[in-house]
């Protein structure tokens, strides 16, 4: 490309962003989206501001009819609870124990109406160690249920053990929680690969489903600008003073520096949220997405996995950009031939359809395991970027698979360059759809 | 000097334009005329590199016209050319940042040119928001933003007042005066004739009619002669020579094959009584392109 097409060519990528940056649709949408981001990191402090409280703890009431069953119970709550922490789980409640010394109709009354409150009752059974009776005032919800059956269980069999006369070391021993040795009959297998499997497990659908949208607002944004462009005629004018060569490399640049510009404002927005929790405290509430940023983070750093990622992230990256590169060339392609903004989201239907194809297949992949016909699916180029990393972090495909898919993309973005300008020089200044696809075809041919 | 030589375009089967050639000087308006599906856009196009000929060849001073010429040429289209988004100053940066100006020039030539087109409140308008006749003054102005060697004007009065024609009719002769090039097509025939001192008439993608309309109008042969006075179509129609009479409101119009035919009508007209009107007149050119069209359609 000559130097002064080259220039006015980059003078096209700035009108182009510019254009698009000071879009209402533009502002309007980020600013939502900062929003929504913000508020999703934050949302416990939200609804803590308008009178929930993810503080208060639900009181577990224990009238122990034993007397040598309470504390025990006690210290198994605290157990699981902790345990609850460890998970990470956005779903733990926080309970205090508490004796009651009254009767089982006043703990009743104390429970009524409140449904922050629990009752057990715990009573000596010949035949089953204890007999307990649960007092709520409302349904409890599985988990709730589960932690507390399993608190109950371990004092049953608590109580038990200590009438056996097992010294306290043996019982230290087995309250101890077991140490599971790890051993993978594939030995390219390793307990990193297990921990990445797990955090990218995570990571992923935060960095899928902005791809998948960054996706969309590419193609939408090229088939916008060549289309106004050709429905406005102002198509005659460009293409009279800039190559139809550089004026579609404009629109690809362009479109892409976008995404990326709009990919590290999803971050910044991400960024902000992190910060305003922090400042204000959130981080410290359960239940918030901070915690599960951080947890992963913390994760990834103590798990010594950093070394896989070391390659991982970079060839992700390299596959998304170059798939991001030739939505932008196929979405170049279909607008130069469309002669209005409709016909341009009717021909778009397909791109977004294997886009979607692409991000179901990459949310679902753990259920794929050992299909071919998935793994043959992470190759073909326009899916590769959304699906091949999970299909790699859950050890379906290896480097050499990515590297595949990396190679691919490049020979299909060649080929759109090649084939596909042919026709972008006769589709911008086409303004008929009578006949349209005869004119590609000898555009291809010539 | 622009030079078409021999140009020729198929659309597939489909021949556009059929061994067109023409010249344009600095300084000359040329009239490119035809009806519609002429071959008149897509010669256009051709001068602009916008399509590939199939055939023939075109220069501007000796040279292939590529993208390191076009910076030299301004172009109007007929049909509105402007991004609607835009304001008239961002869309007169873009255009002319795209033709290879700075920023100072275009804002600069900006100012003067909508002070002389009576807009300079427009500049800050989105285009959008402007009147059909005010968005093609605009247009007018992208296309001379850069005053440029060669201006190609498809059919630049359209959508104007009378007042803002006389506008741009001063501004298309000073930009001749000052030396450029000009192709003007209109199917307004005064207009053309007006400015242009050469055209070509194409139909069906051949040049029927070329040359210098002074030459286009003697070869016609046929005039006109206008007649006020004491007498009726009658007294004319058995002259031979004589084509057809129309009557006007207060006057006749007598349409004759040649000079010849002259004498005989003013043989006539010298008999009768209170002649106050008798005038030769060259045909226009709107008659000798609806007589060459016709008889080509005939054809």
């Amino acid at each position: 490309m000559k130097s002064n097409q080259s220039k006015k060519m980059w003078y096209l990528v700035g009108v182009s962003l510019k254009r698009k940056v000071k879009t209402k649709w533009f502002v309007i949408a980020n600013i939502l989206l900062a929003a929504m981001i913000i508020g999703v990191m934050n949302i416990d402090t939200i609804i803590t501001a308008f009178g929930g409280d993810f503080n208060e703890k639900t009181t577990v009431y224990v009238l122990d009819e034993t007397n040598e069953s309470y504390d025990i119970f006690q210290s198994q709550m605290g157990v699981i609870d902790q345990t609850a922490e460890d998970d990470q789980s956005d779903e733990e409640p926080e309970y205090v124990v508490k004796k009651y010394q009254k009767t089982e109709k006043e703990l009743k009354q104390e429970i009524q109406d409140d449904d922050k409150k629990i009752g057990i009752v715990i009573s000596h059974s010949e035949q089953n160690v204890v007999d307990v009776t649960l007092i709520s005032n409302d349904f409890l919800d599985v988990l709730e249920t589960q932690r507390i059956t399993s608190a109950i269980n371990n004092t049953k069999t608590a109580l038990a053990i200590t009438k056996s006369s097992i010294s306290e070391e043996e019982l230290a021993a087995i309250y101890n929680p077991v140490k599971i040795n790890r051993i993978y009959l594939d030995e390219s297998k390793t307990e990193e690969d297990e921990s990445s499997q797990m955090i990218m497990g995570v990571v992923f659908p935060i960095i899928i489903l902005p791809f998948f949208m960054l996706t969309l607002f590419l193609v939408q944004m090229i088939g916008a600008e060549v289309n106004d462009e050709k429905t406005t005629r102002g198509m005659e004018i460009i293409i009279a003073n800039v190559s139809p060569t550089a004026h579609f490399f404009s629109k690809v640049i362009a479109g892409n520096a976008f995404v990326i510009m709009q990919g590290i404002l999803l971050f910044a927005y991400a960024a902000i949220g992190f910060v305003t929790r922090m400042v204000i405290g959130g981080d410290q509430i359960i239940g918030g997405f901070g915690d599960e940023i951080g947890s992963v983070v913390s994760n990834v750093m103590g798990s010594g996995i950093g070394q896989s990622l070391i390659y991982i992230i970079p060839l992700t990256l390299i596959l998304m950009i170059l798939t991001f590169i030739a939505y932008s060339l196929l979405a170049g392609i279909l607008a130069s031939m469309t002669t209005n903004i409709e016909d341009f989201q009717q021909l778009q239907t397909p791109i977004v359809i294997i886009s979607l194809v692409g991000y179901y297949l990459a949310t679902l992949s753990s259920m794929f395991g050992g299909s071919l016909f998935i793994k043959i699916f992470s190759y073909i180029p326009f899916i590769s970027a959304i699906l091949s990393p999970s299909l790699l972090l859950v050890g379906e495909i290896g480097i050499i698979d990515i590297i595949i898919s990396i190679v691919l993309v490049i020979m299909t973005n060649f080929l759109l360059v090649k084939y596909g300008l042919k026709i972008y020089k006769v589709g911008i200044l086409n303004y008929s759809s009578k006949g349209l696809w005869r004119k590609m075809f000898k555009a291809l041919k010539d | 000097m622009l030079k078409l030589e021999n140009v020729t375009k198929y659309y597939g089967d489909f021949l556009a334009v059929d061994h067109l050639s023409f010249e344009v000087r600095p300084g000359e308006i040329f009239g490119l005329l035809g009806v519609n599906g002429a071959g008149k856009t897509t010669t256009f196009r051709m001068i602009m590199g916008l399509l590939d000929m199939t055939e023939g060849s075109i220069t501007l001073d000796g040279k292939k016209i590529d993208y390191d010429v076009t910076d030299q040429i301004g172009f109007l289209t007929e049909e509105r050319s402007l991004l609607t988004k835009m304001t008239v100053k961002e869309q007169c940066l873009f255009y002319g940042t795209l033709k290879g100006m700075k920023e100072e020039t275009i804002l600069s030539r900006l100012d003067e040119l909508l002070e002389r087109f009576e807009v300079p409140e427009y500049k800050d308008k989105k285009i959008k928001e402007l009147s059909k006749g005010n968005q093609q003054k605009i247009q007018f102005i992208t296309a001379i933003l850069n005053e440029p060697k060669l201006l190609i004007l498809d059919e630049p009065f359209s959508g104007l007042d009378p007042f803002n024609v006389e506008i741009f009719k001063k501004e298309i002769i000073s930009l001749a005066e000052k030396g450029s090039m000009i192709i003007f097509s209109s199917h307004r025939m005064e207009h053309v004739e007006l400015f242009c001192k050469k055209l070509v008439i194409m139909l069906q993608g051949k040049p029927v009619i070329s040359g210098y309309l002074k030459d286009i109008k003697e070869q016609y042969r046929k005039k006109n002669i206008f007649v006020k006075g004491n007498v009726t179509s009658k007294d004319f129609e058995s002259i031979p020579g004589v084509v057809e009479v129309i009557e006007h409101a207060d006057e006749l119009e007598v349409k004759i094959e040649s000079e010849d035919v002259v004498d005989k009508v003013f043989k006539i007209v010298s008999k009768k009584k209170h002649i106050t009107k008798f005038v030769v007149e060259e045909p226009t050119l709107n008659e000798i392109f609806v007589s060459k069209v016709g008889e080509s359609y005939e054809k």
